[in-house]
């Protein structure tokens, strides 16, 4: 990764009549690095990619990408991009293979074999019609017409609905794989576990505010967890409520269950040596209740 | 659920039928506007024959002239095209847009949800049908022009029941196929071919009661707006729409439903044959998506070949020998023909080959099939693919929007060329295989002429196609500028005062000139074409400057 600006949004904002969909983005989106773009439905995430990939245009504010003006240069730039929409469609009477020719006709060439490779990868079957394909199979078909130009920078909106778990971990092989060959993703997603498997860094996004960018590393121990603990003998609630990060304790004989966003060794350092711990589950929290923990001052003012 | 399915189809729907109803109702208007300026008394020696071909009534005054241009013919047609574009979409078209499923996860039976449909075109229907019988009372007390002896409401029953007939015959077609497509094909096939079958065979020497195993006779067959209700006919129908909702409901009960369908057409077909594959492969394959136009000319194939098959056969070829048939009963209107009735069917003199073609062919059916492929393409190309999402998609390649625009636009060319191929080598092979003797250029100009006009429209669409990104709109629109400006340039011209302001519509450039008779006029086709391209260059201007639309 360098320090080189491959996305730059400026006061990049959109109103549709009295509804302002964004709100004043600044984003500065690295080369080499993939970045976790999240916020719950509706945030204003697809928003912004179709605004500095041109399909919409800003009310103010303008965008950029590799240092090109998302609108005035707006057919340059796609050259050096590969897009997976949002809520993926295609054309149902084409087969997957003739979509991928489509595009590349469109782009002036494209190297098959490496488009071979990838089907393979994501085991993707390219002579049936898109539209007799589930929609798992389709999204296979929408990322390798993505990838298949080895585009400098990848913008994907929620690019992983529908596939399988085995797909999903193929496919964040690929983007640290382009990555780390230089190229920039961003890549739209609310799921908090698979922004964090992949991202170097994160936006969080609500009702159109940029709120928050982060690497994710810190956002991870910003995390808040659902913690069970199961011990061998009966606690007291008052051991626990006195450790750092520890929120709602329940306290049920053996079990104590405990909202905790601290670090994980501060509270069994509390409880080693008082009690013999039996079995710990511990569950991440969803993005939502990230937000409302953290962001809730920030992103709701507006 | 009935009435909550009933509630949503209207709602989804009686937009269309308020637009038509109304602009039929300004068409009435209009026409009897004009007709009160002009001298009646032409009408009175007009052969019978003629004006039962023509829809005007013996005793013909402002009222029954004006009910027959507009009412007998576009009325019931515009009535009956949107019934069958109803019927068409109650069951077939939710199982083509994936909804079916999910409508029937309710708790409720199919044959529900079929009645329900059927309920809410019936309903639909006789929305459009008061509209039209509101008007017929309304435009003569406006105008204060005497209308006695007229049947309107006879007329407009019997005109709701063949709207009906065509939406339920739609509908069980839809019901057992699950083609929405092939139903609205079949019926449109079926409307039209009835309609110049009840107008033509009855002319035709020991063919006269081959009219009656045409659907549309029962419509006008009996002349209602004349002679009143033929309760005999309303009989022949009635039971025919329930012997049509009888299949309809058997029909949707016996079948799987199909799942979010792709269509499968004969290069599908001849693709997936190992004989053909390799040659078929290039052409649906890696050719179909070469460029962005040749795909847009692949989506509409069906379209373009039933068209195509129409004009060359039914308007073209067929009509020749035909010609010859019917010469003599022709022949003895024309002395007695007056300017003013020609002008309401397209300007020919009916004694000629060069008439008869005006009249049968080039009048109204080659407009309308020039604007069925451009329409089709023009107002889908860019709203079509908004509404489908694929935009998005396509326009994430390096290429500028103008590219899109223009390829799409030259995709609706190369139709309108395939469609003007067609309609030139019928007509000119009708006229050699009667040994009619019609000049090949005149044949060439008209049709080139009648080209252009359909681009124009074509265009028309296109421009509402970039400027909303919704392909109904831009539909709609311009149907309704086409049947307005059609209307306007055959009855304006027919009052002496307004004439001049006929040159506004397009459709003046098309005929006026007498092609047929006289030739290309050039200055006419130089008009058109400046329209054609001033309006394809403004699409480019609207979708530049355009939000591109987010569905679903």
């Amino acid at each position: 990764m360098t320090d080189k600006i491959t996305i730059r949004t400026d006061g990049l904002t959109k109103h549709y009549g009295d509804v302002e969909a964004l709100v004043d983005l600044d984003l500065d989106v690295l080369s080499g690095e993939i970045f976790g773009f999240l916020g719950p439905n509706g945030a204003g995430k697809t928003t912004t990619i179709r605004t500095i990939l041109d399909e919409i245009r800003p009310t103010s504010g303008s965008a950029s990408i590799l240092g090109m003006d998302s609108h005035r240069e707006a057919v340059e730039i796609r050259r050096h991009i590969g897009y997976v929409p949002g809520d993926l469609a295609m054309y149902p009477n084409l087969t997957g293979r003739d979509t991928l020719t489509y595009f590349a006709n469109l782009r002036g060439g494209v190297d098959w074999g490496h488009v071979d490779e990838l089907a393979e990868r994501l085991d993707a079957d390219l002579t049936k019609k898109v539209g007799d394909l589930s929609s798992g199979n389709r999204q296979k078909v929408g990322l390798i017409q993505a990838f298949m130009n080895r585009p400098e920078v990848l913008v994907m909106d929620e690019p992983s609905s529908g596939l399988d778990p085995l797909v999903q971990r193929e496919f964040q092989t690929m983007m640290r794989e382009v990555a780390a060959a230089g190229s920039t993703v961003f890549l739209s997603s609310h799921t908090l576990s698979e922004v964090q498997r992949v991202a170097n860094r994160v936006g969080i996004i609500r009702h159109g505010h940029l709120i928050a960018v982060e690497a994710v590393a810190s956002l991870r121990s910003k995390a808040i967890r659902k913690v069970d603990l199961y011990f061998d003998s009966p606690a007291e609630q008052a051991v626990f409520e006195s450790v750092e990060g520890v929120r709602d304790v329940a306290v049920e004989n053996h079990h104590v269950s405990m909202s905790f966003d601290g670090h994980m060794e501060t509270l069994l350092k509390a409880v080693s040596g008082r009690y013999t711990l039996v079995d710990i589950t511990t569950q991440e929290a969803d993005l939502e209740e990230i937000f409302l923990t953290y962001y809730r001052d920030e992103g709701v003012t507006a | 659920m009935l009435a909550t399915v009933v509630t949503k189809t209207v709602r989804d729907r009686w937009k269309g039928m308020a637009i038509a109803g109304i602009s039929l109702a300004v068409m009435l208007l209009f026409g009897m506007a004009v007709y009160r300026d002009i001298d009646l008394a032409v009408y009175s020696d007009l052969p019978e024959a003629f004006r039962s071909l023509v829809n005007i009534p013996k005793d013909a005054d402002v009222g029954s002239l004006a009910y027959g241009a507009i009412y007998s013919t576009y009325g019931a047609l515009t009535l009956a095209s949107l019934a069958l574009s109803m019927g068409s979409a109650s069951i077939a078209g939710e199982e083509r847009n994936g909804t079916l499923g999910l409508l029937l996860g309710n708790p409720k039976s199919r044959t529900h949800v079929l009645v329900s449909k059927a309920t809410s075109l019936v309903a639909l229907t006789a929305l459009g049908s008061l509209l039209l019988w509101g008007a017929g009372y309304l435009a003569p007390a406006v105008l204060n022009v005497e209308v006695g002896g007229m049947h309107i409401g006879a007329l407009i029953l019997h005109m709701f029941l063949i709207a009906v007939f065509h939406g339920f015959l739609a509908m069980a077609i839809g019901a057992w196929t699950g083609k929405a497509g092939l139903a609205s094909g079949i019926t449109a096939a079926v409307m039209i071919i009835s309609l110049f079958a009840v107008g033509l065979l009855p002319l035709v020497e020991g063919l006269e009661s081959g009219a009656k195993a045409f659907p549309w006779y029962y419509y006008e067959g009996s002349s209602p707006v004349l002679n009143g209700v033929s309760w005999g006919h309303l009989a022949v129908l009635f039971a025919a729409i329930a012997v049509l909702g009888a299949v309809a409901v058997a029909g949707v009960n016996r079948r799987d439903l199909r799942d979010r369908a792709t269509g499968v057409n004969l290069l599908d077909r001849l693709r997936s044959h190992p004989m053909t594959k390799k040659i078929v492969d290039r052409l649906a394959g890696s050719m179909r998506v070469s460029r962005i136009w040749i795909k847009t000319a692949s989506e509409h194939q069906g379209l373009l070949i039933g068209t195509a098959y129409v004009m060359f056969l039914m308007m073209g070829v067929m009509l020749g020998p035909f010609f010859n048939l019917i010469k003599d009963t022709l022949a003895t209107f024309t002395d007695a023909l007056p300017e003013a009735v020609m002008a309401l069917v397209g300007n020919g003199d009916m004694g000629t080959p060069e008439g008869w073609y005006q009249v049968e062919t080039f009048g109204m059916m080659v407009p309308i099939a020039f604007m069925l492929v451009t329409v089709a393409i023009g107002a889908r190309a860019l709203a079509g693919e908004e509404e489908r999402r694929t935009m998005g998609l396509l326009l994430a390649n390096p290429i500028t929007r103008r590219r899109v625009v223009l390829e799409k636009a030259f995709a609706m060319v190369v139709y309108a060329v395939a469609v003007a191929v067609a309609t030139f080598s019928g007509v000119a092979l009708g006229s050699v295989i009667g040994r009619l003797g019609m000049s090949m250029g005149n044949i060439a100009a008209a049709t080139l002429l009648g080209m252009l006009v359909g681009l124009v429209f074509g265009a028309l669409s296109l421009a509402l196609s970039a400027a909303t990104g919704r392909s109904r709109i831009a539909i709609y629109s311009t149907i309704g500028a086409a049947l307005t400006f059609y209307i306007l340039n055959a009855f304006l011209p027919l009052s002496d005062s307004v004439a001049g302001l006929a040159r506004w519509s397009p459709f003046y450039y098309y005929l006026t000139s007498d092609p047929l008779n006289t030739g290309m006029h050039w200055g006419h086709g130089a008009i058109l074409l400046t329209l054609a391209v001033a309006l394809v260059a403004l699409s480019v201007v609207l979708f530049q400057r355009r939000d591109l639309r987010q569905t679903g």
